[in-house]
């Protein structure tokens, strides 16, 4: 079989017309008449392609644009301008057979009756995907065991707790058994057992099915955990596109240097060292420049009286999280901000 | 026949779903009583003065009534719970779900629940309706017979096609469940037939808000007092309103993947 992609964008965009109004009442009543709008690019010409049977995490803060692709891949939105290609269908052609092959689950929002048994909503999506009696009930077999739905089955849905709720939702969403899964924040608000979870389910049903995913998580875990590959927006433009493990060399060349000091810092600069991230007692914890760790390390070793000392990479939260702190398009001089940290070791 | 298989799903949810609150049941249909009371106690009193109210007999008006509480009955069963669960689904974003089927997002929206304890209204209407075609019995032909089953028909589509064009006015404005109370109380109107009233209170219940042509026109096809131009217009009504909601809806839906977060 050729190796084309299941998922193709190229200079994807979407510029949202918001109305804004000012505070006040005046303001408001202004805005019943008349109303002041302004453009939001929520998507800014983004590109790549997912392949076959690929786990891809899709990263960014809130607002990043992250919901609105997802919402254009799954033919619920028209993009404003660019192309994007799944299965070989346009997205938001809405075309039945791309629809009965694809599924969007979104952690905030449910799909399951409220007041009716899980099964219950089961046999509906059963008649809306026109499912065959035998494969329903094989999938729906398969399912419960994997997600350990049997007991939950009957109860209606308000009689769930959140994240028995989520594991629903999930089969639901699968029992047509969809090649491509747009995932938005499957494990939001879920204890981490839970987490833990669903995101085997996932990572099995990726195995089994060779099914494609793209996933968006606030949770690194869910991320470190399936997806090796992740793609990363911020304000609505593609940031990286990657190995998860490259993603840390190419934002946060930093290495975290924890210190235990015998009296303590007893008053001495430490900054000198590096960016203070934590000092409790006699703990502190040092950001560091990777090229510049030996250096430092040998530094500390021999200028304060070190009890215990550890080098250590950045948690993936922290890469993130210095990855979005960035500033609006501030993408091709990321490497070099490094230079710009708010300390320079070199002049000591 | 593939929606209809969907429509009984929904039925049966919606069996499952109110059982849940049987309590409901009594209360609907304490209602529906209460209303059914009023509705015959208006007549009572209204033919204790005269026998004949702008041109219609007692029986013909019990007809009306018949006719109110069937298409009433419908109403609330079936296109205002969907259209209210559809209005709810815009607002919280769920409308997704539906958009993403393989199946016409319209019919899904239109039959999406059934609040199974408000058939009660249809339970009474068929009593009232059968007395009242029983009295008039003898002017009931064939042919009458079949043009009060058209008009109850193209008199529902219209009103499903009112409704519907009123509900998908969520794409723009998401919150506009009043328009629903607003179209209820103008409902309330059809419990009369319409040339008791005012010349231009007449023209807002037949063109505006068409609740004419789901209560008089049928229950004045029942009193043979039907003319062939209102039977065709009723017929043409409910195909052009038909056709109008389904491009208006289609335009909201694709402002709704246009516009919406």
């Amino acid at each position: 079989m050729a190796e084309s992609p299941v998922i193709q964008i190229d200079e994807l965009s979407k510029i949202y017309t918001v109305t804004e109004r000012e505070a006040g009442l005046v303001a408001a009543m202004r805005s019943l008449v008349k109303r002041k709008t302004r453009d939001v690019r929520a998507v800014d010409g983004i590109s790549f392609s997912v392949s076959e049977g690929e786990i891809v995490g899709f990263l960014g803060p809130n607002g990043a644009g992250k919901t609105t692709t997802l919402k254009m891949l799954s033919g619920l939105l028209y993009p404003t301008s660019g192309r994007a290609t799944v299965l070989g269908f346009r997205p938001w052609e809405r075309n039945r057979d791309y629809l009965r092959r694809m599924t969007l689950v979104m952690g905030q929002r449910n799909q399951l009756v409220w007041d009716i048994p899980v099964i219950d909503t089961f046999e509906l999506n059963r008649a809306v995907y026109r499912i065959p009696e035998a494969e329903y009930t094989r999938t729906v077999g398969v399912l419960t065991e994997l997600l350990e739905l049997a007991p939950l089955l009957r109860k209606p849905t308000r009689n769930l707790s959140l994240g028995e709720r989520m594991k629903c939702e999930i089969a639901a969403a699968l029992l047509h058994r969809p090649w491509v899964l747009f995932l938005d924040e499957p494990t939001i608000g879920l204890d981490v057992t839970m987490q833990r979870r669903i995101r085997q389910f996932i990572a099995e049903y990726n195995q089994r099915t060779g099914a494609t995913v793209l996933l968006t998580s606030h949770y690194m875990a869910d991320v470190e955990a399936l997806c090796k590959r992740v793609i990363v927006i911020h304000h609505g433009k593609l940031l990286y596109d990657g190995d998860l493990s490259g993603l840390a060399d190419r934002f946060a060349p930093f290495k975290t240097v924890e210190v235990e000091l015998q009296n303590g810092a007893g008053g001495r600069p430490l900054d000198r060292y590096g960016e203070v991230l934590v000092q409790s007692e006699g703990r502190i914890t040092l950001r560091v420049p990777k090229v510049e760790t030996a250096t430092v390390t040998g530094r500390l070793l021999a200028e304060l009286d070190v009890v215990d000392l550890t080098v250590q990479d950045p948690p993936i939260e922290d890469v993130i999280e210095q990855v979005f702190s960035q500033p609006d398009g501030a993408t091709s001089h990321l490497p070099g901000t490094v230079a710009d940290a708010p300390f320079d070791s070199q002049k000591q | 026949m593939r929606y209809f298989r969907l429509f009984a799903t929904y039925l049966r949810l919606g069996v499952l779903g109110e059982l849940e609150y049987r309590a409901n049941f009594w209360i609907n249909l304490l209602q529906s009583l209460l209303e059914l009371g009023v509705a015959l106690g208006g007549l009572a009193v209204v033919f204790t003065h005269t026998d004949n109210l702008g041109g219609w007999q007692p029986d013909e008006l019990l007809a009306l009534v018949g006719v109110y509480f069937l298409i009433g009955g419908l109403i609330r069963t079936l296109i205002r719970p969907s259209m209210s669960k559809f209005m709810e689904d815009v607002r919280q974003g769920t409308l997704d779900f539906t958009l993403t089927k393989p199946a016409d997002a319209q019919v899904l929206v239109s039959i999406q629940r059934v609040e199974i304890w408000r058939m009660v209204d249809v339970l009474i209407a068929i009593p009232v309706l059968s007395t009242a075609l029983l009295r008039l019995g003898a002017q009931l032909g064939p042919a009458e017979t079949l043009t009060f089953a058209v008009t109850l028909l193209s008199g529902s589509l219209i009103i499903y096609s009112f409704l519907l064009m009123l509900s998908t006015c969520a794409f723009w404005f998401v919150r506009v469940e009043n328009i629903q109370v607003i179209f209820m109380s103008m409902w309330q109107a059809g419990r009369w037939p319409v040339s008791i009233y005012p010349a231009w209170l007449r023209a807002v219940l037949t063109f505006l808000v068409p609740v004419a042509f789901a209560t008089t026109v049928p229950a004045s096809a029942v009193s043979g007092r039907i003319t062939t131009a209102t039977l065709f217009g009723s017929i043409a009504l409910a195909a052009a309103l038909l056709l109008v909601s389904r491009w208006f809806w289609r335009l909201g839906i694709r402002f709704y993947s246009g516009a919406s977060a």
